[in-house]
């Protein structure tokens, strides 16, 4: 069981003078509960560890998918493989940040991974400041959160220059690279999201500025560009799948920008091998019964209780829980049927009293730096609140 | 452990964090179509956090580059309150009779550093460099200031951070004259990534995961 408590809520006047203005769905209701989940040090420090042992074992799987070619059973666009490889073979290419989603750990069953959003993960907001406005604003010890979301990330900012070094060094190596910022027009949250990392960036000492998507200029040669300006790294919050398939002459462009060596882009290409949750069977061939993995397969398994998901698919889209004789449990409709169906054992979700369920997200920036949950019904989706947390010992 | 500490909270959130506690304590001014993380972004100014100690001692805890210029005084009992334009005004005004007078600690090396009040402490601050830009030559070109200035915040992880994240080199543009594409995912196109079409800004849904 999961414990909650009762806080006072933001204003919504409040929230949207920090620039959160995705606070109500479109049902009226609030996105953000005003309630926070209770945690144990002990439960905090099982979230931390999982996500960094996870993190590690990414990168060993990522490396054998590129060792075996296996990027058709991942679904990764043919279009970008050669990115994925060039931007995995150079250390320049740095993953900035993503989110585990784990269920368990908080019910006194085990943490099991759920997938891990490597490329474009959002609830940064939520997670990185929200929730600890929130402690604030109740007058609580806002130390007692399991939240350096905002500082990792202008530590993982500085790494850009540093890589393995020491970040204290930055001013020293730093020589005025820049670091454009983008994201598609007419979303705030995406477009608030991206100015959080800017943010971020610019703490760290980057010299950044912030383009809409569809004002950036590429040239396979010369780089990437705010109307003449050059800039040496760019963040897009564009899954790249999208850029893949809706947008293949960018694809192009980008593969001979990385080429060239003529621009960096966040996150790299490579994340989209972890964004698979493909990944995830993958995963399971190499670590096989894994405590914090569950089973995964191209097939449906054998009587067990199991998730449909696809490759690419988001927000819970295409999702359906199957019962050990395939019935259908939960089912949510969504355009991603195209992408390559996996199969994962089924694990129930840690449940309050009122029998909502919670997914928790850890964000990982170097290592494991935030969390916070997501509650909904048997499957996470559009509609799913988010809740802040707080360490009750 | 890294991540629980007994940490300043605004290391926690940065810049972005004393945006909120503005904001909490109602000092912004509202404006229905302000992006106010855009504004974030922009560095004009410095936001400073200084601690103040049960000995009435004062030391820079944070500085972050801000769009405008503020300061914090965190008091020792751990609350916040923001300085108002009129009372950073008189501080450095009283401070630069001190620097006149040669009785400030921040030009004068014979004066105890620990007297320095909170009007030196702004001036020894990255802030207060902007906002007491017009005692120019006075301070800045004086060693003792230099010198002075480092041990004026309360680490030197602080005073690192601080000199960092303002060491930004203002770099020049590389023009170039070749053909550039653009116009992806433009709003024409109707193939942006996010899932939804709306242009409602209260419904969650993104090109994120």
């Amino acid at each position: 069981m999961l414990y909650v408590e009762k806080i006072k809520p933001l204003s919504k006047e409040f929230l949207e003078s920090i620039g959160f203005y995705w606070h109500t769905d479109a049902d009226q209701t609030s996105y953000v509960v005003d309630e926070l989940v209770l945690v144990s040090t002990a439960e905090v420090e099982a979230y931390y560890e999982a996500a960094n042992t996870l993190y590690d074992m990414f990168v060993e799987a990522g490396q054998y998918v590129i060792d075996n070619n296996l990027f058709h059973e991942l679904n990764i666009p043919f279009n970008l493989v050669e990115l994925i490889k060039n931007s995995w073979a150079n250390d320049v290419h740095w993953h900035l940040y993503g989110r585990f989603d784990f269920a368990g750990g908080i019910d006194g069953k085990p943490i099991k991974l759920i997938e891990f959003n490597a490329d474009t993960p959002t609830s940064l907001y939520e997670t990185a400041i929200i929730q600890w406005a929130m402690l604030k604003a109740n007058g609580m010890d806002e130390a007692k959160q399991f939240n350096t979301v905002f500082e990792a990330l202008k530590e993982n900012f500085k790494r850009l220059v540093v890589l393995g070094g020491n970040t204290e060094d930055f001013a020293e190596y730093y020589d005025g690279w820049k670091i454009l910022f983008s994201s598609i027009r007419g979303n705030i949250e995406d477009e608030n999201t991206t100015r959080l990392l800017q943010t971020a960036a610019n703490e760290a000492g980057f010299h950044t500025d912030f383009a809409y998507i569809d004002e950036v200029g590429f040239n396979g040669s010369e780089g990437i560009f705010k109307g003449d300006e050059n800039f040496e790294f760019w963040f897009k919050l564009v899954p790249w799948e999208n850029i893949a398939i809706e947008e293949g002459d960018l694809a192009l462009l980008l593969d001979e920008i990385v080429r060239e060596q003529k621009a960096i882009i966040l996150n790299p290409a490579y994340t989209l091998l972890f964004q698979s949750k493909a990944f995830m069977k993958i995963l399971w061939d190499l670590f096989p019964n894994h405590p914090l993995l569950l089973e995964t397969s191209y097939e449906p398994l054998k009587g067990k209780k199991q998730v449909e998901k696809r490759a690419f698919g988001r927000e819970g889209a295409n999702t359906i829980i199957y019962d050990t004789d395939m019935s259908v449990m939960a089912k949510v409709e969504g355009d991603y049927g195209n992408f390559k169906p996996i199969y994962q054992a089924y694990v129930e979700l840690p449940k309050d009293v009122e029998g909502k369920s919670y997914q928790a997200g850890v964000f990982f920036a170097y290592e494991a730096c935030g969390l916070g949950f997501r509650r909904g019904g048997l499957i996470m989706e559009n509609f799913s609140k988010f809740v802040g947390h707080r360490i009750k010992d | 452990m890294q991540y629980i500490r007994k940490i300043s909270d605004y290391m926690i959130a940065g810049g972005i964090g004393v945006m909120v506690l503005v904001s909490m304590q109602g000092c912004d001014q509202k404006d229905e179509n302000k992006n106010a993380l855009a504004d974030a972004a922009k560095t004009q100014g410095a936001l400073v956090i200084v601690d103040e100690s049960a000995t009435g001692e004062y030391k820079i805890a944070e500085e972050y580059p801000s769009s405008t210029t503020r300061v914090i005084v965190r008091k020792p009992d751990g609350s916040e309150r923001i300085l108002s334009q009129t009372e950073i005004d008189a501080l450095v005004k009283e401070e630069a009779k001190k620097i006149d007078n040669n009785t400030s600690p921040l030009t004068n090396s014979n004066m105890n550093s620990g007297q320095m009040g909170l009007g030196g402490i702004l001036l020894s601050s990255i802030a207060g460099g902007m906002i007491g830009s017009w005692i120019g030559g006075k301070l800045f070109n004086n060693p003792t200031y230099q010198n002075q200035r480092a041990t004026n915040y309360s680490s030197p992880q602080a005073y690192s951070r601080s000199t960092t994240s303002f060491n930004k080199p203002m770099s020049t543009s590389s023009t170039s004259s070749t053909t550039k594409s653009s116009g992806f995912f433009g709003s024409s196109s109707g193939s942006g990534s996010s899932s939804s079409s709306t242009s409602s800004s209260s419904v969650p849904s993104s090109s994120g995961s």
